[in-house]
């Protein structure tokens, strides 16, 4: 048998090649295949719907943070919007008794608000989106602690449980959760990779100049896109809230860099290494299934933090790799 | 003939000049706000309480303004360096936990410090330089893996030191000057000199400039790039044994403060040079304006919770008068 | 028998391939010693990769090359800079916020007892740049307070002062400068003529070829097609039969016959800054052309009529209907277009591809509901792309990767998809090689008979009269003659430009 011949007959399938094809996939799969291997319950199919169910919010955040890296930005206040979306409800709930379909409006509206102080900051003051969304996170962060008097949760036990049920109910044996970022992830995908905004959008992202000479109205696009992806963390922070019945005060910043990572990692997928949709929701996945993963392990809380920030490093790192060397 | 005197072709007053100058007018405005407020603001002892408060700060900007001259300011494309108060928090944690739990001597307390404080400098060297992953996106993602292992190492509890070297660090002075202050003041010297008055520095800050100018011009920007991040992670193990002091211990998320500041410090400082660029110098007087108006704004009454909000909208003013003046240049 | 020539660079016989491209076959340059000598050639013809194998980024594939008469096997960056082999990118490479003087020492700083000599650095480079660049600026001034010119001479002030440079190789230095503003360049490079230095000079601009060098070598295709040593200023013509391999007689499509009724107007506009009482005047089916060196308004009234900045007074009026521009999106609202002067950066989203980017200004069209689609997207402008001719024929290609001349003609598609009546076009055929501009010119010809307004903007006074029905000149903010072009000459636009009147003044 000749050695050589197998290497110059199948030179497109060399490790390299495979790697910039299929790296991150097959990263995903491993961790996919050590985790069902070394825990007994990781593979069973109610344990595989919590991984979904756990990764709604996460992605229906990483969507928002989507469209705004999408248009050239990043947004490291999502997490505030989050927290506002969950605080304006639950306080027009538990203050004001407001009806909770009225209030889901009124959630999506406070969130929608820290957007708007963003493409404020963005488009009419020029300021760097991503100095401007740090300092929101930092004034929406202290206003959370001053108006919770130093961050102390606002419990409201008795909420309605139409509200309830967007975190705990189901439709048809799907939990609403779970639907609810289905509704949101394809809303996101016509808009962002089907409808000729998203194209616009995309051109701002790639080179504004360029887009603006061609007649886009660069401005306007990024108020929209910031306001938008504002008011879709607000989502995410209704079903926080509807879960635990509270609105926990900085609940947010946890979600900032998983949905930062996932994007990357969707970009990386990219032919183009542009942020995308598709992209975005595979990156979640991989996420929620090293959490999941790493939580039945039986791990304690610091080891389980540590390593996950680990991975997260590796990751990205991997992923940004396999964008270069395409 | 004086060289020194001639000054540089800047353009005249003009609206945008002042619109530049807007950060320092706000802050001049506070400050004297604050002294006629509160006096006792410019007696030693405060003076030197706030010198004293500001020096982890200071520390970690050095840090940062090493990066940022190497990198540029563009935070998203530029050099950024978020992970320098993790490294902070990690060494402060390392060292703690050796010092009171371990029984370790300070001198392999230290060491390990450092040795963990260039882990992370290489982590992040390698990412951006090796890897290419934007620096933004690097540090923020080695500081969330930082802020892990120190959970792992402190098991997220505060841990007190009564280490005499931290004591004194805290409470020690040499002629009435804090000796913290003191030694700050010798890192900043240092970094000050390597970064505008060497040849490395006149490099580095090339790179930070122009990438590809300065790699026309024969300059190895990766390795200085590289070298950038490991000052700006020693920084950030020298930083340590000030938040050690100034907290008598290691406390768990002590980093998201100094992250802030550290940010709103060395970009503020930009509005202090000439050029309008990011200086050491710059960023150190910038942590000390900062330290001012926290201790300030603290002896007025100013309920603590308001800080970040103050903080946050500075930044927001500093960043935004800097962007209006780009535009107005352009 | 002749007399054994001194030459400073010999290369004779490199060949170079690239997977499915032979970009060079079996080419000679020979630069003799003290001499400038000019590399002409068009897009693809070979100039950069010849360059880049003497600068060692590429390694030749056959071939001898030899400096100062010594024969150097393994090219290598550090030994043709130690060889004395300096280069002079077309980019500035220069730090803003940098002073001249560090500017100059950038890579090579001074150092003294403690730490940087500064003094000494200011001191060399005023002297370096006052003595041998014919130059007066301050060591310590700021990058960004230089013009364009100044720029350019600290550009080469880096490369030579460390006094050992022997050839220096200049790759299109007066691209980003206007006509009167070269001359403080080409003073600049004599100087160095004097001092013994050779120099190969790359340029698309003939007109400066044939002012400044002493010979000329004419690639085409990967070829040395001619080495020329008569060089006058009649040598253009013979220069581009060389380059083309054809005459071009008609460069300059027919114009044609009568412009019809005005369209767009600008009534006393002003910034206060730049540009004053600009009444401008463009017809239906007429090439109006703009003139004017860099600093003369010209670029910031284009700016203004395209709603990218916003004038202080007067006002714009499109078929007699005053209009408000805010933004470029107001403007393509209302049917004016704009190819502008910086392709790259503000003419084509680079990395998409070539159908995105000419639907990008009327996605409406190839959308229902708002969403793409994409198979008529494709196709709409695949008919576009093949009715002018874009290569390659594949409008799936990324735009990066297209020559000049296809990419300016991807912005053309984009307009023409539109329905659109006044047509700004921005120094539209810079860095276009010959063929490509001929195309160009035709279709700026064809929107004009097609009753569009059209109106160039051109630091090319050739350009200007062959292509134009009638020429504005601005000079220093202001319009010093508006003229038929069959009115004016060569002479008298560049008068014009340079000096704000019809003769040129003599002192």
């Amino acid at each position: 048998m000749s050695e050589s011949a197998p290497s110059t007959t199948f030179s497109g399938f060399g490790p390299k090649a495979i790697f910039v094809r299929y790296g991150f996939l097959i990263i995903i799969a491993a961790f996919f295949v050590f985790f069902s291997l070394y825990t007994d319950s990781f593979l069973n199919a109610n344990n595989l719907l919590n991984i979904v169910e756990g990764s709604a919010i996460l992605l229906i955040l990483a969507l928002g943070m989507t469209l705004i890296v999408a248009m050239g930005g990043i947004d490291l206040s999502i997490g505030i919007a989050m927290d506002f979306g969950a605080a304006f409800a639950i306080v027009a709930m538990k203050e004001y008794q407001i009806a909770w379909y009225v209030a889901v409006f009124i959630g999506i509206a406070g969130g929608s608000i820290v957007g708007l102080l963003n493409a404020f900051l963005v488009v009419k003051l020029k300021v760097s989106p991503f100095m401007a969304t740090l300092g929101t996170f930092f004034i929406g962060s202290s206003v959370q602690r001053i108006f919770t008097n130093g961050g102390g949760p606002i419990s409201y036990r008795r909420v309605a449980q139409e509200y309830r049920d967007l975190a705990v109910g189901d439709i048809a044996g799907i939990p609403t959760e779970v639907v609810i970022a289905f509704v949101v992830l394809v809303i996101y995908f016509l808009l962002l990779e089907r409808s000729i905004f998203g194209k616009r959008m995309h051109a701002i992202g790639m080179q504004q100049s360029a887009a603006s000479i061609a007649g886009i109205k660069v401005r306007n696009y990024l108020f929209f896109g910031f306001v938008f992806a504002s008011a879709t963390c607000a989502i995410g922070g209704l079903i926080g809230s509807a879960n635990l019945r509270m609105f926990t005060p900085l609940a947010g910043y946890s979600y900032l860099l998983d949905a930062i990572a996932a994007v990357f990692i969707g970009a990386s997928i990219h032919p183009r290494g542009r942020p995308n949709v598709p992209g975005t929701l595979i990156g979640v996945l991989f996420l929620g299934i090293v959490a999941n993963g790493l939580n039945l392990m039986g791990l304690n809380f610091n080891t389980k933090d540590a390593l996950s920030g680990i991975i997260l490093v590796g990751a990205l790192a991997l992923a940004v790799m396999q964008k270069r060397l395409r | 003939m004086n060289v020194a005197s001639e000054l540089t072709k800047e353009p005249a007053l003009s609206f945008a000049r002042v619109m530049s100058s807007a950060p320092l007018i706000i802050f001049v405005v506070l400050l004297i706000y604050l002294a006629i407020a509160a006096p006792n603001l410019l007696e030693p002892s405060t003076i030197s309480l706030i010198l004293k408060q500001s020096v982890p700060t200071v520390i970690v900007c050095l840090g940062l303004a090493t990066v940022v001259v190497a990198g540029g300011d563009d935070v998203v494309s530029g050099g950024i360096d978020l992970s320098i108060p993790a490294t902070a928090v990690l060494c402060a944690g390392v060292i703690a936990d050796q010092l009171t739990n371990h029984g370790s001597s300070l001198f392999f307390a230290l060491a390990l410090a450092i040795a963990a404080a260039l882990a992370m400098g290489i982590v992040n060297a390698l990412l951006v330089v090796f890897i290419g992953m934007t620096p933004l996106l690097a540090t923020l993602a080695s500081s969330v893996a930082a802020v892990g292992i120190t959970k792992v190492i402190t098991s997220s509890r505060r841990i007190n030191i009564d280490h005499p070297f931290i004591i004194y660090i805290r409470d020690g002075d040499i002629g009435g000057v804090p000796s913290a202050v003191l030694v700050a003041a010798v890192f900043v010297l240092i970094f000050c000199i390597a970064v505008h008055r060497t040849r490395w520095g006149m490099q580095l800050q090339a790179v930070g400039g122009s990438r590809e100018a300065a790699e026309v011009s024969g300059i190895k920007a990766s390795r200085l790039v590289a070298q950038s991040f490991m000052l700006a992670a020693i920084a950030g193990a020298l930083a340590s044994v000030f938040v050690l002091a100034r907290g008598s211990g290691s406390t768990p998320g002590s980093e998201e403060n100094l992250l802030l500041e550290m940010v709103l410090a060395t970009f503020l400082g930009a509005a202090f040079s000439p050029r309008r660029i990011v200086t050491v110098w710059g960023a150190v007087l910038g942590a000390v304006l900062v330290s001012v108006l926290s201790v300030g704004f603290k002896s007025i009454g100013v309920d603590v919770f308001w800080t970040g909000c103050i903080k946050g909208s500075l930044i927001l003013i500093v960043v935004a008068s800097a962007a209006y003046t780009g535009k107005a240049q352009s | 028998m002749t007399l054994p020539v001194d030459y400073i660079l010999e290369m004779q016989n490199i060949s170079k391939a690239f997977p499915g491209v032979q970009a060079l076959d079996k080419t000679d340059l020979r630069v003799r010693r003290g001499s400038i000598h000019g590399l002409v050639g068009e897009n693809g013809a070979g100039k950069s990769t010849i360059i880049k194998v003497l600068a060692g980024v590429y390694t030749r594939d056959e071939g001898s090359v030899s400096i100062d008469g010594q024969a150097i096997d393994t090219i290598t960056p550090i030994a043709v800079h130690d060889a004395g082999v300096r280069f002079i990118h077309q980019e500035l490479h220069l730090v803003p916020h940098f002073t001249v003087a560090e500017s100059v020492f950038m890579g090579q700083e001074l150092q003294g007892m403690l730490g940087l000599a500064s003094r000494r650095m200011q001191q060399r480079a005023e002297t370096f740049l006052r003595e041998s660049l014919n130059c007066d600026i301050k060591g310590k001034t700021l990058i960004r307070t230089l013009s364009p010119a100044e720029k350019k001479l600290v550009q080469i002030a880096r490369a030579l002062i460390d006094d050992q440079a022997k050839l220096v190789i200049f790759d299109e230095p007066t691209a980003p400068l206007a006509s009167g503003e070269t001359e403080q360049v080409f003073k600049a490079i004599r100087r160095l003529k004097e001092r013994g230095i050779s120099m190969i000079y790359v340029s698309h601009y003939l007109g400066e070829i044939t002012e400044l060098c002493d010979e000329v070598t004419v690639f085409r295709n990967g070829s040395t097609v001619a080495v020329m040593t008569d060089i006058d200023e009649h040598a253009t013509d013979r220069i581009i039969h060389n380059m083309v391999g054809r005459d071009i007689d008609a460069l300059y499509p027919a114009k044609t016959v009568s412009p019809g009724q005005p369209l767009f107007i600008s009534s006393s506009l002003s910034d206060n800054k730049r540009f004053f009482d600009i009444n401008l005047q463009a017809n239906r089916g007429e090439v109006l052309g703009i003139a004017g060196l860099i600093g003369s308004g010209r670029e910031e009234l284009i700016d203004t009529l395209y709603g990218l900045s916003v004038p202080t007074q007067g006002s714009i009026a499109l078929e007699g209907k005053t209009l408000r521009l805010n933004t470029p999106a107001d403007a393509v609202a209302n049917g004016i277009v704009l190819v502008p002067r910086d392709r790259r950066n503000d003419g084509l989203v680079l990395d998409m591809s070539v159908a995105d980017n000419i639907n990008l200004a009327s996605l409406d069209e190839v959308a229902i509901a708002r969403m793409e689609k994409r198979g008529a997207a494709q196709k709409r402008a695949t008919r576009l792309s093949d009715q002018i001719d874009i290569r390659p024929r594949n409008a799936k290609a990324i735009t990066r990767f297209l020559s000049g001349g296809n990419q300016q003609k991807v912005v053309l598609a984009r307009w023409l998809a539109t329905q659109s009546s006044v047509f700004i076009l921005d120094e539209p055929t810079v860095g276009v090689d010959i063929g490509a501009k001929v195309e160009i010119y035709q279709l700026i010809q064809n929107l004009a008979a097609n009753g569009a307004a059209v109106i160039v903007s051109s630091s090319d006074p050739q350009e200007l009269l062959g292509l134009c029905h009638r020429v504005m000149v601005m000079y220093r903010g202001q319009v010093v003659a508006d003229e038929q072009a069959l009115n004016l000459n060569f002479d008298a636009l560049l008068a014009l430009s340079t000096a704000g009147v019809a003769t040129a003044v003599t002192s």
